[in-house]
């Protein structure tokens, strides 16, 4: 490192020329200004100019695959090692701008982080993933991050010393700007786990993390990163702050959308309750066996997917807290909620007969917390008023209040149940009116018909079943509802053609449980109003909610062992906060692997103070 | 009305802010530096009449529920809801009679009052404040011929209104809805809603439902609209958000008039009135929605009573007919909070009269006198 300081001062030194490639700790930090390597035709190196015109230096840096060993001092542009762009402008020559500029200034911070891109494993971690903060102290000077090297130590700009030996070493930092507090809580697992970690790296990471300020993308990100009916596509405009040719940790991969696989089993074991036990379908034969072993299913992957993302929570809380600031995926986190709500209305009479009311609170309580947030910021405008965010998938947070209802009036409450069918009939007919009106100020509508569709079903059907059980009989706000929703699916099932050619994802099961609530509603139905119309219904209904997961099950097993994509990177978590400004020098010098993670914004932040 | 405390009044330009008014009519030069001050007060200071007027209604209910188990609420001297009542009384007269005074000198800013999507709203509040103060006066019985006569008095203007406002809803292009909704329209509602109930409460049960079904069909409309927020939070200036509490003052009204009408808080009573605790919850869940308008005091603190009486009004018949003690704790709750609440703003308006008083008028018509810019 000093010896690269050493040699670098002077007009223009090349940016890489004399850079000591080497295991050493720091080496990448603090160096003297090397802004240009000189083979760089497109432009003359100027030190110390203001970070946008060092964007085009980027192509000059080729990046080495991850598994390259190093290369020896002296190469230049032409294998890539390390990225590390000068961290003192005061050896350029002209005092960088932004080097006061501080923490708040994220623009600045971009810019400046664009130009010191380049790496491969992009390293926006923890010390600033997303954040403004600064916080390393080499004061007036504008620190520059350098890339991890590929099997030799992170470096980091400032106190890197050499690691222990441990996995701790070798730990992957990309992904730290996700992982809850940067990533610090894993290091001390690890480190209470016996892995020897250098004490130098705790300080420097603490200082930095001192300094961080979390910041999410606004809403208007989501929608202009992403697109298609879950906002789940990356616009080809666009890049993620995290590698994207990599796949991610697993934990990272793992979606809350994956509760949906609760909702539609459980919502299943439901149905063939019904089906054992009600009047009109007991020509079929089924025993209620089905229910008890679709119910202990479900009662499993319940608990599998609750402690695998019990587990995202504790490692990854940043990546949980984009899926909250999702448009689309907020509404997911409902799920865990709706499906142990079913799993409380299914449970077979083997099991237990009786609940106890405190269940009802106690799962209702989370429901209303996340109702009063959400319903709160349609309320109140803003950025993320229903008339911008309504998608179908809102659909989610209002089938709540009616499945809670339902279970409550079941247990043989009286005021708990009619409360959420008020909230949830209140906010339903808003919801509802929004999304038939398709106002043109609404982004996340898809043109085009998709299986997310199918939650327009969910609500009319359950509520018809709340309202039933409520009264005490299928009376005629009941029947209102229930032909509502009839008339829903049936216009639905007559476009079936257009439901095509969408790449499947785990939150088709949360589209299932509709089609399961108009049977087991239609199930209800045909009790009250028994004839061979109605009876037919319910067994076509019921057949295709059974095909329907089936088919599902089948193509999940599929993605699961065959073509094991299953969990692919979760992209829209993974958006950059701002969108950077494409190099056009990056796609001409060839290197395929920078754009992606090279522009987000979010590592810069870490460097400047 | 926060409309003029710190914000330059272009924001709150009327509409028809093209209207010109007539040059230098006589009557807006003369009234000086005495009258000036008494012609200012725009139709937002009738908040305050709203919220005592409510109170009374509130003390009324309250002592009247003779079947209320506690004996707490029985034992609220007649003397002190007298007092309030000819206070909420007296307070209502002078804000008449000033604001008679406003349409005698000041006649182009009471129609620029008319044509802004907030102030329109609130010409209902003074009607609303007399049919309260009707239905909790303890002179007159509900079959009297004079409180009749007083009913057709108070609820016409109401009626006169509603047409007028609600078809502009749907008919007139800049009034739109979607355009000019914001939450103070809610005031619109609970004008037909209180009429309503009064007219069950006297007996006349088919204009009772004629009435109500008139303002359940435009909160309908406009609650899902007002969610909608198609215009974003533009619809309504910072100082002004006290006036989101209406959001819940409107169910439960409306769980009140159903109330009267159907003799007993059924079903359906009972969801308006959840709905309007969960409106509650949810705007009490967002003290940050307020801080702006918390700054200063203004006349558009007053916003916060009228609902949380309201609220504790319905409170009280959901805890009549749910004869539990969960229900008699929230009555309760409800009912001290929204007591405490006009009390501090009473203590305010004390403390800080000057304050209250306006120092500009909003409505000022430009042609006349340049606005007062604070």
């Amino acid at each position: 490192m000093e010896e690269a300081s050493a040699s670098k001062h002077g007009a223009v030194p090349p940016l890489l020329a004399e850079v000591e490639v080497s295991n050493l700790p720091g080496f990448d930090v603090t160096p003297s200004p090397s802004p240009r390597p000189q083979p760089n035709p497109k432009r003359p190196s100027r030190p110390g100019v203001p970070p946008l015109d060092r964007l085009p230096r980027r192509s000059e840096v080729v990046l080495p695959p991850l598994d390259s060993p190093f290369q020896p001092p002296g190469f230049r542009s032409v294998q890539p090692h390390s990225i590390s762009l000068p961290a003192s402008p005061s050896a350029f020559g002209v005092p960088i701008p932004v080097a006061g500029a501080g923490a708040g200034d994220s623009q600045d911070l971009q810019r400046q982080a664009t130009s010191n891109v380049a790496r491969e494993p992009h390293r926006s971690p923890a010390q600033d993933k997303g954040g403004n903060g600064v916080g390393f102290e080499q004061p007036d000077k504008v620190k520059f991050r350098s890339q991890p090297i590929p099997g030799g130590q992170p470096a980091r700009a400032g106190n890197r010393v050499g690691r222990g030996g441990g996995r701790a070493m070798n730990r992957d930092k990309s992904y730290d700007s996700f992982k809850t507090f940067s990533g610090k809580l894993e290091r001390q697992l690890t480190h209470l786990a016996g892995a020897s970690e250098a004490p130098e790296e705790e300080d420097s990471d603490d200082a930095i993390r001192a300094h961080r300020t979390t910041s999410m993308p606004k809403v208007d990100r989501f929608f202009a990163a992403l697109e298609g009916p879950e906002l789940d596509k990356l616009k080809s405009s666009e890049n993620l702050v995290l590698p994207s040719d990599k796949t991610w940790p697993f934990l990272l991969r793992f979606p809350v959308s994956a509760f949906g696989i609760c909702l539609g089993v459980s919502s299943q074991a439901i149905l063939w309750n019904t089906i054992a036990t009600s009047a009109q379908t007991t020509f079929l034969h089924v025993s209620t066996k089905v229910n008890l072993v679709l119910w202990c299913v479900s009662v499993a992957l319940m608990c599998a997917i609750t402690a695998v993302y019990a587990l995202k929570v504790v490692f990854y809380l940043e990546a949980v807290r984009r899926e909250y600031y999702h448009p689309i995926r907020v509404n997911f986190f409902f799920a865990p909620w709706i499906a142990c709500l079913f799993l409380a209305i299914g449970v077979p009479p083997s099991v237990a007969t009786e609940l106890p009311s405190w269940l009802w609170y106690a799962l209702m309580a989370p429901v209303l917390i996340l109702e009063l947030k959400i319903y709160g910021q349609w309320m109140s405008g803003g950025q993320r008023r229903l008339s911008k965010v309504a998608n179908p998938s809102n659909h989610l947070s209002v089938v709540g209040n009616f499945v809670g209802a339902l279970l409550g009036a079941s247990m043989g409450l009286k005021e708990g149940p009619v409360f959420f069918f008020s909230v949830g009939l209140a906010h339903y007919s808003v919801l509802f009116v929004t999304l038939y009106q398709r106002l043109p100020t609404n982004e996340t509508l898809p043109k085009e018909l998709h299986p997310v569709f199918f939650l327009f079903v969910a609500a009319p059907s359950v509520a018809s079943m709340a309202w039933a059980k409520i009264t005490g009989e299928f009376g005629y706000g009941s029947r209102v509802a229930y032909f509502i929703a009839m008339f829903l699916y049936a216009s639905l099932a007559v476009r079936i053609n257009f439901f095509r050619g969408f790449r499947f994802s785990l939150a088709w099961w949360a589209y299932t449980f509709p089609m399961t609530g108009a049977a087991i509603a239609s199930i209800r139905y045909s009790t009250e109003v028994g004839n061979s119309f109605t009876k037919a219904l319910c067994v076509a209904l019921s057949v295709i909610a059974v095909l329907t997961v089936a088919a599902l099950f089948g193509t999940t097993l599929v993605h699961a062992f065959v073509l094991r994509n299953l969990f692919p990177n979760d992209i829209s978590i993974a958006i950059t906060e701002r969108k950077m400004t494409p190099i056009l020098e990056l796609h001409e010098s060839g290197c395929g692997d920078d754009d992606h993670s090279s522009r987000s914004s979010n590592d810069v932040e870490a460097q400047q103070k | 009305m926060g409309l003029e405390a710190s914000s330059s009044p272009s924001s709150l330009k009327p509409y028809a802010a093209d209207d010109t008014c007539p040059m230098g009519t006589g009557g807006a030069t003369k009234p000086e530096a005495r009258f000036a001050i008494l012609t200012r007060f725009h139709a937002g200071y009738f908040r305050i009449s709203l919220a005592l007027s409510g109170q009374a209604l509130l003390w009324r209910t309250l002592s009247d529920s003779s079947t209320d188990p506690r004996p707490l609420a029985r034992s609220l001297p007649s003397a002190a809801f007298l007092l309030l009542w000819s206070l909420a009384l007296l307070a209502l007269l002078a804000l008449c009679a000033l604001y008679a005074a406003r349409c005698l000198l000041r006649f182009p800013a009471v129609r620029a009052e008319f044509r802004h999507h907030v102030a329109m709203n609130y010409l209902f509040a003074p009607w609303i404040s007399w049919l309260l103060l009707l239905q909790s006066t303890p002179f007159l019985r509900p079959d009297a011929p004079l409180y009749h006569l007083l009913w057709w008095a108070f609820s016409l203007p109401i009626l006169v209104l509603d047409v007028k406002i609600y078809g502009q809803w749907f008919t007139r292009g800049r009034k739109f809805l979607s355009m000019v909704a914001n939450p103070a329209s809610h005031i619109t509602i609970i004008g037909n809603l209180v009429t309503a109930r009064a007219a069950a409460k006297m007996g006349w049960h088919e204009a009772a439902v004629a009435i109500f079904s008139v303002g359940a069909a435009h909160y309908l409309v406009l609650f899902v609209t007002l969610y909608q927020r198609f215009l974003g939070s533009d619809s309504l200036p910072a100082m002004l958000r006290p006036v989101f509490f209406l959001f819940f003052a409107a169910p439960s009204m409306a769980s009140l008039a159903w109330d009267a009408i159907s003799s007993s808080f059924d079903t359906g009573c009972k969801m308006l009135f959840f709905l309007s605790l969960f409106l509650f919850a949810s705007l009490v869940s967002r003290p940050t929605l307020f801080k702006r308008a918390m700054r200063r005091f203004s006349v558009a603190w007053w916003a916060y009573s009228f609902p949380l009486t309201v609220l504790a009004l319905a409170a009280a018949e959901y805890a009549r007919e749910v004869r539990e003690a969960a229900a008699n704790v929230l009555m309760l709750a409800l009912a001290v909070l929204s007591v405490a609440v006009t009390l501090a703003l009473m203590v305010f308006t004390a403390l800080r009269t000057g304050d209250l008083l306006p120092h500009d008028d909003p409505f000022d018509c430009p042609l006349l006198a340049p606005p007062l810019v604070r």
